[in-house]
């Protein structure tokens, strides 16, 4: 069984694979989108728990990506990938709600790491506002 | 503070909720708080990065070893980055009250970047210079060994071979157009430089984006016309397209061999020779030896130089002053045709030693084997010693001079340098080699002193590179430069052929590698994974680990030290690490007054503590407001739930909690400190000490009767099941705890604070030392700055740092108002010893 599904938004269709390769070994269950558009086409469709986005893409550029998807789906964590340390691209993806970012190349544990984190500030989110919906239909009289 | 201050702060905080909206219901604030935890959980999240990032830049200094452009610009982004968030998260916690931080952010961003993208000016001049055109005055324009090449054949009866320099106006013109740096930095950031074989690709990658580069038309013409024009006087000329590099004079480098050198290039290859000494900026030699002398690629700018082909006889390499003879001698070394076998080391090579003062007398001469015939006879030596003083007279230092005398008995000078430093170390007198059995190999020559001993790896071909072990001997038949990225990682270098002249010798005393030469049969005599010890010094190879040999020590110097990667590390850790913001309660403690990151994130730390208490109290909601935490001890302890802290039973309407209702593990182990060993109440203080006492108290608060309360001060635990956060003012003293116990390794760590006191300075400081002391024996990584301490513990596993926690528990209710007592030299040690025994005691009884 899946822990949790993860969909990986690059150009690099190398890198793309390989990641979901190596991701898969690890129980996640993983999509690939070549661009932007395609991915939130996905998005639209169905749920993912994380997103790992590229910053640079032809097309729709990550941060729009990230804009959308965030608008759309605001409760899946987004984590931005950039192919060389711009401080940029980090901030801009922060403000616009990005989980967390990583420089590219990564090792696979970090990134299984920064994965794990974002979904598990998802389920959290999850949790609480079910928990306060819950007390929320309690507290009104029958 | 003065009591008007306070009055006014009470005053502004009572205005601000008197006028605030009225209280939103429990559901929306409810919501709020747990926004507000969430922000505050991320933002330590950040604040932990943020201090790991800083601490491996500054390793990163220290150690020198680690040290890459790729790595100060992917740590500064983490930085940089996680000090925004934490801004970021501080603005959501307190409605954009901090926004003022942004600006603080955006300069210091601003500066950081500006270090990192070096401030290169383009260069303007000629594209093209006439090397009778040339001299020292421009260096920048033709890179140095132009610049010294054309200096030089101005001086009265030196004779250089005509030729001219393609400019760093023309070379940076080619980049430009091409747009080739934006994309070489994109491959270089992410190559793996610990892969040799990523290296090698990489390095593929980048040559090969700069040779199919197309060549700027004008460029082009002009380049062709300077070549007619050498070939008017020289009918059917041939050249030799050279290398110049620019910023190679910096720090101690030189850069030997590392560049591509055409020889006999005609019109139709010219452009392409040229794009090909470009492109050898980036050779895997080129590209670690940078790395491992902290040069960063942008800042050595590479020129041209095209000379006329000499047609020597015979070549070589003068060293005005001996590298490994006698002080006042100097080193010829010569072999038949050009000097590239020599600097290669795959030539049988002739050594001659001359005295330095005329009329240099010849000391000894040492020729190869097959030398029928003198390659040098004694007149042209002597002329070219007479040559070497004569540059050396004219640069005002020892040069290491290349050399070629054509058919005609023509001496040309091609290149004069200035020997590196390296080089000029006094030899270690040479001990006969003990006669024992472990003897495999004696003799050769020595290319740079010491010992090494390490696993033999024979190196025949670049595919032998990719699998060669750290710390094994380098074993080849030629010293070629090629060999350069390995030296970092070998133990030692043997090669069968090769002299001191060589470009892989001058590179092995650069780095101190202990380096043989001209051994005979090394790669037949020793076998891959044979235990060896080398022993350069004494010309010696023996079987196994040889003690007396290795045990000489060898200097190994930090290849970085001045270099400018240390330099723009330095720079930026100005803007990044120094903490001016140390004390929460100066009145310097001010978003306006933070000057480097770490007082960003000092501030927005304090800050966003504060901001928790302060939500419960502003809205005095139910699950926010702070509940007693029941005690023995006669100190009001206080704790606010992040989620998760209280055990599920816990009635929420309750105004007080016991310890047994706390769910929080790192409290859990701060309490068992603080509870385990009973606390005998304040020492016993002498009346002199107790008036001391006195006198500080009332210089640090004057007579604020606010202050009065202050040795009864509220203390405020902010926890979650896995967090705790203790701000405390015990006494005088103020002592902060902060501990993640979370499933990652990044998410534990335990930070402990420690600041003030009464009583005078010497006292403070000696319970600082008593602190740093007990500390540091149960494992805790310390920084002291005056009489404040940080104490650190991270990565550890979960029972690891409740024992930790145990004993700040320990400590902080210990340590109590010690400053009465240590006014007596020497009671922290017998304190220390006390303490360290009880806290062990402590450990060991569960």
């Amino acid at each position: 069984m899946s822990l949790y599904s993860v969909l990986i938004v690059d150009d690099e269709e190398e890198f793309r694979d390989m990641t979901a390769k190596r991701l898969s070994k690890r129980d996640l269950q993983c999509e690939c989108a070549p661009d932007g558009d395609t991915a939130l086409g996905m998005i639209a469709e169905k749920s993912y728990d994380v997103v790992l986005l590229d910053v640079k893409m032809p097309g729709r550029d990550g941060i729009e990506t990230l804009r959308e998807i965030k608008r759309i789906a605001p409760m899946t964590e987004v984590v931005m990938l950039t192919g060389h340390a711009s401080v940029e691209s980090g901030i801009n993806g922060i403000r616009y709600g990005a989980f967390d970012y990583l420089m590219k190349p990564m090792e696979l544990d970090p990134l299984f790491e920064k994965l794990n984190a974002a979904y598990e500030r998802k389920r959290t989110q999850q949790e609480k506002i079910k928990m306060a919906q819950i007390k929320k239909n309690m507290a009104r009289p029958s | 503070m003065t009591l008007l201050d306070r009055l006014l702060t009470l005053l502004r905080r009572l205005r601000r909720s008197a006028t605030a909206p009225p209280s939103p219901g429990p559901e929306e604030l409810h919501r709020q708080f747990i926004a507000r935890s969430r922000s505050f959980r991320d933002l330590l999240t950040a604040n932990a990065n943020t201090l790991a990032a800083m601490a491996e830049l500054e390793t990163a200094l220290r150690d020198g070893r680690t040290l890459s452009m790729t790595f100060i610009r992917a740590r500064c982004t983490l930085v940089t980055v996680n000090v925004f968030k934490i801004i970021h998260h501080l603005n959501r916690m307190a409605d954009g009250r901090y926004s003022e931080l942004e600006r603080a952010f955006s300069r210091l961003h601003r500066q950081i970047e500006t270090i990192l993208d070096g401030r290169r000016k383009p260069a303007t001049g000629a594209l093209i210079l006439d090397l009778r055109q040339v001299g020292r005055a421009q260096a920048d324009l033709t890179g140095e060994k132009m610049a010294n090449l054309g200096e030089a054949g101005s001086i009265e009866g030196i004779r250089v071979p005509p030729g001219f320099v393609l400019t760093t106006a023309a070379t940076g013109l080619f980049f430009q157009r091409n747009q080739l740096y934006p994309r070489i930095n994109h491959i270089i950031q992410q190559m793996d430089i610990a892969d040799l074989e990523d290296l090698h690709g990489k390095s593929g990658a980048i040559q090969e984006l700069i040779r199919a580069a197309p060549m700027p038309p004008e460029l082009e013409t002009l380049l062709l016309d300077h070549f007619d024009r050498l070939a008017e006087a020289r009918p059917g000329c041939r050249v030799a397209v050279r290398s110049s590099a620019l910023g190679e004079d910096l720090g101690q480098a030189s850069f030997a061999g590392l560049y591509h050198t055409e020889l006999d290039v005609g019109r139709d290859t010219l452009l392409d020779a040229c794009k090909a000494v470009l492109a050898s900026k980036y050779t895997p030699r080129a590209i670690s030896y940078r790395l491992a002398k902290g040069f960063r690629h942008e800042e050595i700018e590479m020129c041209i130089g095209v000379l006329t082909m000499v047609e020597a006889t015979v070549s070589g390499i003068c060293y005005t002053r001996s590298i490994g003879g006698r002080n006042d001698t100097l080193d010829l070394f010569c072999a038949p045709g050009t000097a590239k076998g020599i600097v290669d080391g795959t030539r049988a090579t002739g050594h001659l030693l001359l005295e330095r003062a005329p009329p240099h007398r010849i000391v000894r001469r040492l020729e190869a084997e097959e030398a029928i015939a003198p390659w040098l006879i004694d007149a042209e030596a002597t002329t070219l010693a007479e040559t070497g003083m004569r540059l050396e007279h004219h640069f005002g230092a020892p040069q290491d001079i290349e050399w070629s005398i054509d058919r005609d008995g023509r001496l040309y000078v091609l290149q004069s340098r200035p020997i590196t430093a390296a080089a000029l170390h006094a030899p270690v007198a040479a001990h006969p080699p003990p006669a024992d059995d472990r003897l495999v190999l004696h003799g050769g020559v020595t290319g740079c002193g010491g010992a090494g001993c390490g696993a033999v790896c024979v190196v025949h071909g670049p595919e032998d590179m990719l699998r060669f072990p750290r710390r094994a001997v380098l074993v080849v038949r030629h010293p070629l430069p090629e060999w350069a990225p390995l030296l970092k990682r070998a133990a030692a270098l043997v090669a069968e052929t090769g002299s001191e002249a060589g470009h892989l010798a001058t590179l092995s005393r650069e780095f101190g590698l202990p380096a043989l030469l001209a051994l005979d049969r090394a790669t037949e005599l020793l076998a891959d994974g044979d235990m060896v010890t080398v022993d350069a010094t004494n010309r010696a190879v023996y079987r196994g680990r040889v003690e007396e040999a290795l045990r000489r020590p060898v200097e190994r110097t930090n290849p970085m030290d001045g270099s400018p990667l240390q330099r723009t590390l330095i720079e930026v850790l100005q803007l990044i690490s120094p903490l001016n913001l140390t004390d929460p309660a100066s009145p310097d403690f001010q978003a306006g007054r933070c000057r480097t990151l770490h007082d960003i994130t000092r501030f927005c730390h304090e800050k966003s503590v504060i901001e928790m208490f302060e939500f419960g109290r502003r809205f005095r909601f139910a699950k926010g407001t702070a509940k007693r935490l029941r005690d023995t001890l006669p100190i009001e302890w206080w704790v606010v739930d992040l989620g998760g802290a209280f055990v599920p039973h816990y009635d929420l309407s309750r105004t007080d909690i016991d310890i047994a209702d706390i769910a929080c593990r790192p409290l859990q182990a701060i309490w068992a400190g603080m509870h385990g060993v009973p606390w005998e109440g304040p020492p016993v203080a002498g009346l002199r000490t107790m008036v001391a006492f006195l006198f500080h108290s009332a210089l640090r608060d004057g007579l604020d009767p606010a202050r009065t309360s202050a040795l009864r001060e509220k203390n405020y635990f902010l926890l979650s099941q896995k967090y705790c956060n203790l701000s405390a003012r015990l006494g005088y003293h103020y002592a902060m705890i902060e501990a993640m116990l979370g499933d990652r390794p990044g998410d534990r760590y335990i930070t402990f604070r420690f600041k003030g006191g009464a009583a005078g300075e010497s006292q403070r400081v000696r319970r600082i030392e008593l602190l740093a002391a007990v500390l540091d024996h149960f494992g805790y990584r310390i920084d002291r700055l005056g009489d404040a301490l940080t104490a650190r513990v991270e990565r550890e596993s979960e029972q690891v740092l409740l024992d930790r926690l145990k004993v700040l528990g320990y400590l902080v209710i210990h340590t109590r108002q010690l400053d009465l007592v240590m006014a007596e030299a020497g009671a922290e040690r017998s304190y220390r010893d006390t303490f360290i025994q009880e806290i062990e005691d402590m450990l060991n009884h569960e």
